[in-house]
């Protein structure tokens, strides 16, 4: 199992832990949940992560990410077994008038290009088949749940401690005396609070038995569930 | 044009080479390149513009210089879409606390490879109130029992983007009982375009204070300062400013300097006396009756790491701060002042949060006493001095017993103080925070003469002039800012349990 955690370690920092999505009382969404090739995968979509405001950046020509975490609960326990990551990171080219898209999954990337923005969350903001845990890891007879974290454009901390400390203090404030020290730097405690990504849901997953999935049959050349 | 490693090879190479020299002829680098940079990464989505220009849209008052001056990229610059410097340029416009909103997108510029930066910004309301602080002041009578006796009030208020200059300008305004202090400040963050801050300050604070231990006799000039029997009543007004300049020598760490002057009225008692511990004394009031000038140089370093100023779970707060009376600039006081204080925050596995704060200072010469350390500033339990103004009366709460009663003003000063904080609330709307404290400490305020001649009456460590502090409350970050409500100003008002306070 800690091999399993170990490969799909995350590339991106997450605001959301699996602590943070034990805790919550989460949105149930109905997943297709099935294994193949030996791995658990999952099916669902999450567009709802893209609202106007994202729809709108990622037509900026800056960079956006979708990040999602995928992590396998006990039914009836608050300490995840196992974690799937998918990375996007999607870029307009200006020019070419196409969405480039860096896809990260499974500890693989893939490049890729969509010519809209239904291309882009068809890529990345739906996880189709996504391989999450492999089958052997665990317990035949257990149920067990998928929280989902997903998150656009999250902060690492080493940015959100940077970004902090620019809003926190701002230029040209304080001044010499101690007593004064409220006098000018005030302005900062306007945001203080930066969010950790820009935009952030969270569900969970029907519960599912791994013995009593349907198995997708692997057909040749599908590559789709290889790790 | 943004080009990816595998489609160009050395033709997009040569390009650059081309664009490259075209721009070294350009005047000013106004007329971008044809073709941008290709690289390895490229293949993995990164793209790279020329910047055509940069475009503010959206600022009604804040004039496009003061929005350009946050945005490190110039006309010319190949700008990597991946560089993080593009996503903290937003959140650099942001802390100015002139917009609520600020977006960053590029749009297609004249030629083919070149982009224009366009910044998006929605204004805020930009006259803030900076500070408020309002309690009870108090007095105590013959047993040491407090009686509340007059409120105090002071507020601090600025507009913080002066006409869309992005310059400061502050006002405030204190008010106790018999006292009132005026102040405006005004601060430009980046003096002619420079990277040094400017700042300057003016002052009018008319005001009293109150000397004494026990059994005062005085004789004041003023028929209505004899009104108040207990204490020798010191009346005093200063009006002055200060002038200066401040600098970040980098993300934590900045320097500032002001030099100030300011000229002094004293009406002081012609004649007082007091019991010092059990021995009658000349009351000694640290200040010049009648006009004198206080002439100074102000220097602070200031160390910053925390993750947050008003809520911080982790980082440290260091400063160190001089100030030289300088009598050769025409001072009345000649005297060298030196402080530093040092402070960290640990966030605790179960999330809570432990502070250390450290502090110390040391006075040499003859500083007038409003610039000397107060008992107040270092005990919850009294009201710290607002703007210049000392409301409360009171010696402080004498927990541990010792000559501490005897000190109001010193020329020495230190604290240890431990806080502990519990996150009740974390929100992301207008309240981003709520925090139960609970923090004590010791402290000790001492002039010369307590090291020399202790006051009589007081043994072994009692001669010491240290006490406890101790404080709890509720500390709250919102949208418009951070507020404590503390209940030390209650505690304050109880008697205390042990030693004589009058």
């Amino acid at each position: 199992m800690a091999m399993a955690l170990g490969l799909l370690a995350p590339t991106v920092a997450s605001a959301q832990s699996a602590e943070a999505l034990s805790k919550k009382k989460l949105s149930r969404r109905k997943a297709k949940l099935a294994t193949h090739r030996g791995w658990v995968t999952m099916t669902v979509s999450y567009r709802d992560v893209v609202n106007p405001a994202i729809r709108r950046k990622l037509l900026s020509g800056l960079p956006t990410v979708i990040a999602s975490r995928t992590y396998v609960f006990p039914d009836k326990g608050k300490q995840p077994v196992a974690l799937g990551v998918k990375t996007c990171r999607i870029v307009f080219d200006l020019w070419d008038e196409v969405f480039r898209i860096d896809l990260q999954q499974g500890g693989r990337g893939r490049q890729t290009v969509a010519v809209n923005v239904e291309g882009v969350l068809r890529r990345c903001a739906e996880a189709r088949r996504q391989p999450i845990v492999a089958k052997r890891s665990l317990k035949p007879q257990q149920r067990y749940f998928m929280g989902v974290a997903v998150e656009v454009n999250p902060l690492s901390p080493q940015m959100m401690d940077r970004i902090k400390r620019w809003v926190s203090r701002p230029k040209g404030a304080g001044t010499v005396g101690p007593g004064d020290s409220l006098f000018g730097s005030f302005v900062g405690l306007f945001i203080t609070h930066v969010p950790d990504a820009d935009r952030a849901i969270s569900f969970r997953t029907q519960p599912f038995v791994p013995a009593v999935l349907p198995v997708i049959p692997t057909k040749k050349g599908d590559r789709r569930a290889s790790r | 044009m943004p080009v990816h490693g595998r489609r160009v090879g050395l033709s997009a190479a040569l390009a650059v080479l081309v664009a490259t020299s075209s721009l070294a002829r350009v005047s000013g680098a106004a007329e971008p390149p044809v073709e941008s940079e290709a690289t390895g990464d490229a293949a993995k989505g990164r793209l790279r513009y020329t910047l055509d220009g940069i475009e503010v849209r959206g600022n009604q008052r804040t004039v496009d210089r003061v929005v350009l001056r946050y945005i490190p990229f110039e006309p010319g610059d190949v700008l990597d879409v991946a560089d993080p410097e593009i996503e903290l340029t937003r959140f650099r416009l942001l802390g100015t606390g002139f917009f609520s909103s600020v977006r960053i997108s590029l749009r297609k510029g004249r030629r083919r490879g070149a982009a224009v930066l366009v910044i998006d910004v929605e204004e805020r309301n930009t006259i803030i109130v900076e500070n408020v602080a309002m309690g009870i002041a108090a007095d105590e009578d013959a047993e040491g029992n407090s009686e509340p006796i007059t409120p105090y009030l002071g507020v601090q208020v600025a507009e913080t983007n002066l006409a869309g200059t992005g310059i400061t300008l502050g006002a405030g305004i204190g008010v106790a009982a018999d006292q009132f202090a005026l102040q405006m400040r005004f601060a430009d963050p980046a003096f002619v375009g420079s990277e040094w801050a400017f700042t300057s300050s003016m002052h009018y604070i008319a005001a009293r204070d109150f000397f004494g231990i026990k059994d005062v006799s005085f004789e004041s000039p003023l028929l209505e300062l004899r009104e108040v029997t207990d204490y020798a009543v010191v009346s005093y007004s200063r009006f002055g400013g200060t002038i200066g300049a401040g600098h970040d020598l980098s993300t934590s760490t900045r320097v500032l300097f002001d030099y100030g002057l300011e000229r002094v009225e004293a009406l002081v008692p012609t004649v007082a006396s007091h019991v010092r511990g059990h021995t009658r004394e000349p009351i000694d009031f640290d200040i010049l009756p009648g006009a004198s000038v206080l002439s100074t140089i102000n220097a602070a370093l200031i160390y910053d790491t925390r993750d947050t100023p008003f809520l911080p779970t982790r980082g440290a707060l260091g400063s160190i701060r001089g100030t030289l009376g300088l009598e050769p600039l025409g001072s009345s006081y000649g005297y060298q002042k030196l402080e530093a204080s040092l402070a960290y925050w640990w966030r605790l596995p179960w999330r809570h949060v432990v502070s250390l704060e450290g502090q110390v200072g040391a006075i040499a010469g003859d500083a007038p006493f409003f610039e000397m350390f107060y008992v107040g500033d270092y005990t919850d339990l009294l009201p710290d001095r607002i703007l210049g103004l000392n409301p409360d009366r009171r010696q402080p709460p004498n927990i541990l017993g010792t000559d501490i009663v005897e000190v109001r003003y010193g020329n020495y000063a230190a604290k240890l103080e431990a806080e502990y904080r519990i996150p009740l609330y974390v929100g992301r709307g207008s309240v981003y925070g709520i925090d139960f404290f609970t923090g004590a400490g010791l402290y000790g305020v001492a002039t010369s003469r307590d090291f020399e001649d202790p006051p009589t009456g007081y043994e072994g460590a009692a001669r010491a002039p240290i006490d406890l502090t101790y404080n709890l409350g509720l500390r709250i970050e919102t949208y418009v800012g951070g507020f404590s409500v503390a209940f030390s100003n209650l505690f304050g008002l109880l008697p205390a349990r042990e030693g004589g306070r009058k």
